[in-house]
């Protein structure tokens, strides 16, 4: 009986054991699998984008839209333009390229004359099939330069950095071709509805559609807008009349076939003033249309809802100098800004923690004041870096009058390393072995010597491992540095000019609603900056020990 | 070795009345002992005893404890080492080996021009026919002559040991105090060790701590036996072996105690 107990206990214990260790273990695997997740995520974000969109023009873009070009310097980085925009950039809803191509140039439109055979096509395109000349140049933006003909306009265009002209496809891309313009594509296909679909009844109105609903509805799929969330009215599509540019953009578009399945299609191809004027006056009607003229005729318009992904991190990016507060341009002032800081807080703090911690190891009497010297570093340690930003910022900025800059952001970053490296460099000069101190002295050596020569050789994996770390502790600061060392992302000219470190970057893009994608790539460059460190950190260290083992 | 060459006039060291204190602890009582020149002298005893410590006033490195206190009269060569003499100078001309081999965390090479180096010395010629004379001199330049510029952390205990042994020799000490210095190390390299001391006693003055009994006897000219911080008895060699004189001396070598 009593062995039977006893094996039992054992037992128990053994299984109490195993569900503990496993426990354990498992605690471990997930630290390590939130690290990773971490990393990845952030990483991932950087890199790539993916964001929703909305607006009211399908996917389908037209290079040559009514026999005109968009014609823009080749310096400007726009692959294509949504009606919506480029009607904004004529009618001075845009004065610069910050909003179109994430570019720091002022806006240059251009056009022909729209009295002009070229400007009347022109101003047919932005304001609709119908416009004259008159109302025409009176609905052109006071930004926009009215030049008497297409040539003039591209002369502007191949020699502005910000200029844009509409004019014909065939001069433009003459000029495309000598690589003295750019031309982009136009996406201005819309989805005209009528006034009653598109009433919002009962809160409720027609939700936005993607591409496969938008498909359905055009295919006569959809019989009622309650289907998609509008009131209760049966869908009417109407085909863009056959042979109008209307017809073959739809059909290139891949809509023109199956339109005509469901479509209540006029057989006779009406002008299309009048099949738009139909959409506005059949309840429940819908069909394709030019952006321009469904806005020209006040016809509302269905929103599509897609998403966008691409590149967020790329090397651009890295190299160019950034503008408008980070939204446009790159980081590489910032990144060239952080590591001076790094230089800089490593040559403040790097001698003077290292020199301590010889000092407290060394030679100082193990009494009462290297106690207190010991707690004070480690309570410093502990002090929140906001605190740091506060001091730094009354001592180092206001009372001695640095100013916002470097260098009381480095010195500030200094107080608040310096403990780290004083208690890493303490522990390293410690584990030095007393047999190599009395190995140096029995052979003559003064306590100098064996200190420079023996000690601190034998101590500098570990001390350089603390001074890394601090380092990385430095690189990731972001309370302590906006106090004190300002927020201005050009490159810094000298120890007061302010400056902005990659962290401080991160913060200010996602507080201030700035970039939420840019906010992200320079997070990626921030792990990957840090991750870098610690990898020398490592490879320093191992080196070192390969070398005297 | 004959009696007279045991224990020469004018002796190397001369101790008179040494005591040394560890705060309250007396570790040293009125030790008196001449050493003399060109002999392998042993100091054997149980742990403890104080034959260490003893060790360790001859160059002074007591110095680095901070509650070590001494009284009594050292002279080397004459000289009193704890009045008006420059502890740099005498650490160079008594060198010591420790128990545990302590190279350094450097090349080989590195290590044996560490001393001359602080010493002053800059001219690489004269540092590597230092290095080679000092290998040379403790029977390790062969085994090491292809990785001078290896760690020397790479070597085996024994060759450390060798190397530390080197190492001293490189700054041309005339006195070699050892600690020990085969405690740490297999049978094969304690001999190898054993014989180089054998050579080096013609150049050198050696003052060794041991804790075996066959060692002292098969190495040494004269031993001293150390019981609780007094030097019981100190005679040739072969007279502690075979006729000690005082019964504790007796009873440890015979084993009954230590």
């Amino acid at each position: 009986m009593r062995n039977r107990l006893a094996d039992r206990g054992h037992r128990a214990r053994i299984a109490g054991q195993a569900v503990a260790f496993g426990a354990i273990r498992a605690v471990s695997i997930l630290t390590v699998a939130i690290l990773a997740l971490i990393i990845g995520f952030v990483a991932y974000r950087g890199l790539r984008y993916s964001n929703a969109t909305r607006g009211p023009v399908l996917q389908y873009s037209e290079k040559v839209p009514d026999g005109l070009s968009l014609a823009i310097n080749p310096l400007s980085r726009l692959e294509s333009i949504d009606f919506p925009v480029l009607y904004g950039m004529f009618t001075d809803e845009y004065i610069n390229w910050a909003k179109i191509s994430g570019q720091d140039f002022d806006l240059v439109p251009t056009i022909p004359d729209p009295s002009s055979p070229d400007g009347k096509a022109a101003s047919k395109l932005l304001f609709g099939s119908s416009t004259d000349p008159d109302s025409a140049a009176s609905m052109l933006g006071g930004l926009v330069k009215v030049l008497p003909d297409a040539a003039a306009a591209l002369r502007v265009v191949e020699t502005m950095p910000g200029a844009a002209a509409l004019v014909p496809a065939s001069l433009a891309e003459e000029a495309a071709r000598a690589g003295k313009v750019k031309t982009v594509p136009l996406r201005r296909l819309v989805l005209a509805v009528n006034d009653e679909a598109a009433a919002l009844i009962d809160n409720r109105s027609v939700e936005d559609l993607d591409d496969a609903a938008i498909a359905r509805l055009l295919e006569g799929k959809v019989a009622s807008w309650s289907e998609l969330g509008g009131p209760e009215l049966p869908v009417a599509v109407i085909a863009p009349s056959g042979g109008t540019p209307l017809a073959s953009a739809a059909a290139a578009a891949g809509y023109g076939k199956a339109e005509c399945a469901g479509a209540k299609a006029p057989s006779a191809g009406p002008a299309e003033a009048d099949r738009i004027g139909a959409i506005r006056d059949t309840a429940g009607a819908v069909g394709l249309a030019f952006a321009a003229d469904a806005q020209a005729e006040g016809l509302q318009t269905l929103t599509r809802k897609g998403r966008e992904s691409g590149w967020n991190l790329t090397l651009r990016y890295l190299v160019e100098e950034p503008g408008l507060s980070g939204k446009v341009g790159g980081i590489s002032t910032i990144i060239a800004n952080t590591f001076m800081m790094l230089a800089l807080t490593l040559v403040l703090a790097g001698p003077v923690g290292v020199a301590a911690a010889i000092y407290l190891v060394e030679y100082a009497k193990q009494g009462a004041l290297v106690r207190a010297i010991r707690l004070g570093t480690e309570t410093l340690a502990g002090i929140p870096s906001i605190i740091f930003g506060l001091f730094g910022f009354l001592f180092f900025v206001d009372i001695l009058g640095f100013g916002f800059g470097l260098l009381s952001g480095c010195l500030t970053l200094t107080l608040m390393i310096l403990p780290t490296i004083v208690r890493t460099s303490e522990e390293a000069l410690k584990a030095v072995p007393k047999s190599l101190r009395e190995g140096s002295l029995a052979l003559g050596a003064t306590k100098l010597q064996t200190i420079l020569r023996v000690v601190v050789p034998a101590a500098a994996p570990g001390v350089l491992t603390g001074l890394i770390l601090a380092v990385g502790r430095a690189v990731g600061e972001t309370a302590a540095l906006l106090f004190t060392m300002g927020s201005d992302y050009k490159l810094a000219k000298g120890l007061f000019s302010s400056a902005r470190s990659l962290s401080a970057h991160v913060y200010l893009l996602f507080a201030e609603g700035i970039s939420f994608d840019r906010a992200f790539s320079t997070a990626t460059v921030l792990i990957v900056i840090v991750l870098a460190f610690n990898a020398a950190a490592r490879l320093l260290v191992s080196r070192m020990d390969g070398g005297s083992r | 070795m004959s009696k007279e060459t045991a224990m020469p006039s004018p002796a190397k060291y001369v101790v008179r009345d040494l005591d040394l204190w560890y705060g309250p602890t007396q570790a040293l009582k009125k030790v008196t002992m001449d050493i003399a020149p060109n002999a392998v002298t042993a100091l054997i005893g149980p742990s403890g005893c104080g034959k260490s410590t003893f060790l360790r006033v001859l160059d002074r490195m007591n110095d680095l404890i901070d509650s070590v206190r001494i009284e009594g009269k050292v002279l080397y060569d004459g000289v009193d080492i704890f009045g008006d003499i420059d502890v740099i100078d005498l650490r160079k001309r008594v060198g010591m080996v420790f128990q545990k081999p302590n190279p350094f965390p450097m090349s080989v090479y590195d290590n044996i021009a560490y001393g001359p180096r602080v010493h002053g010395l800059q001219d690489r010629r004269k540092l590597d026919e230092i290095v080679e004379r000092s290998l040379v001199g403790a029977a390790l330049f062969d085994e090491v002559k292809d990785r001078l510029r290896k760690p020397a952390m790479g070597l085996s205990g024994g060759q450390q040991q060798r190397l530390c042994i080197a190492r001293v020799l490189a700054v041309e000490p005339d006195v070699l105090l050892m600690d020990e210095p085969t405690s740490a190390l297999d049978p094969i390299s304690t001999s190898r060790i054993e014989a180089l001391l054998e050579e080096l006693k013609k150049r050198y003055t050696i003052i060794i701590v041991t804790h075996n009994m066959q060692q002292a006897g098969r190495i040494s000219d004269g031993t001293g036996f150390f019981l609780h911080g007094e030097l019981v008895e100190f005679a040739p060699t072969r007279e502690i072996f075979t006729n000690p004189r005082d019964k504790r001396t007796e009873s440890y070598i015979s084993g009954r105690f230590g």
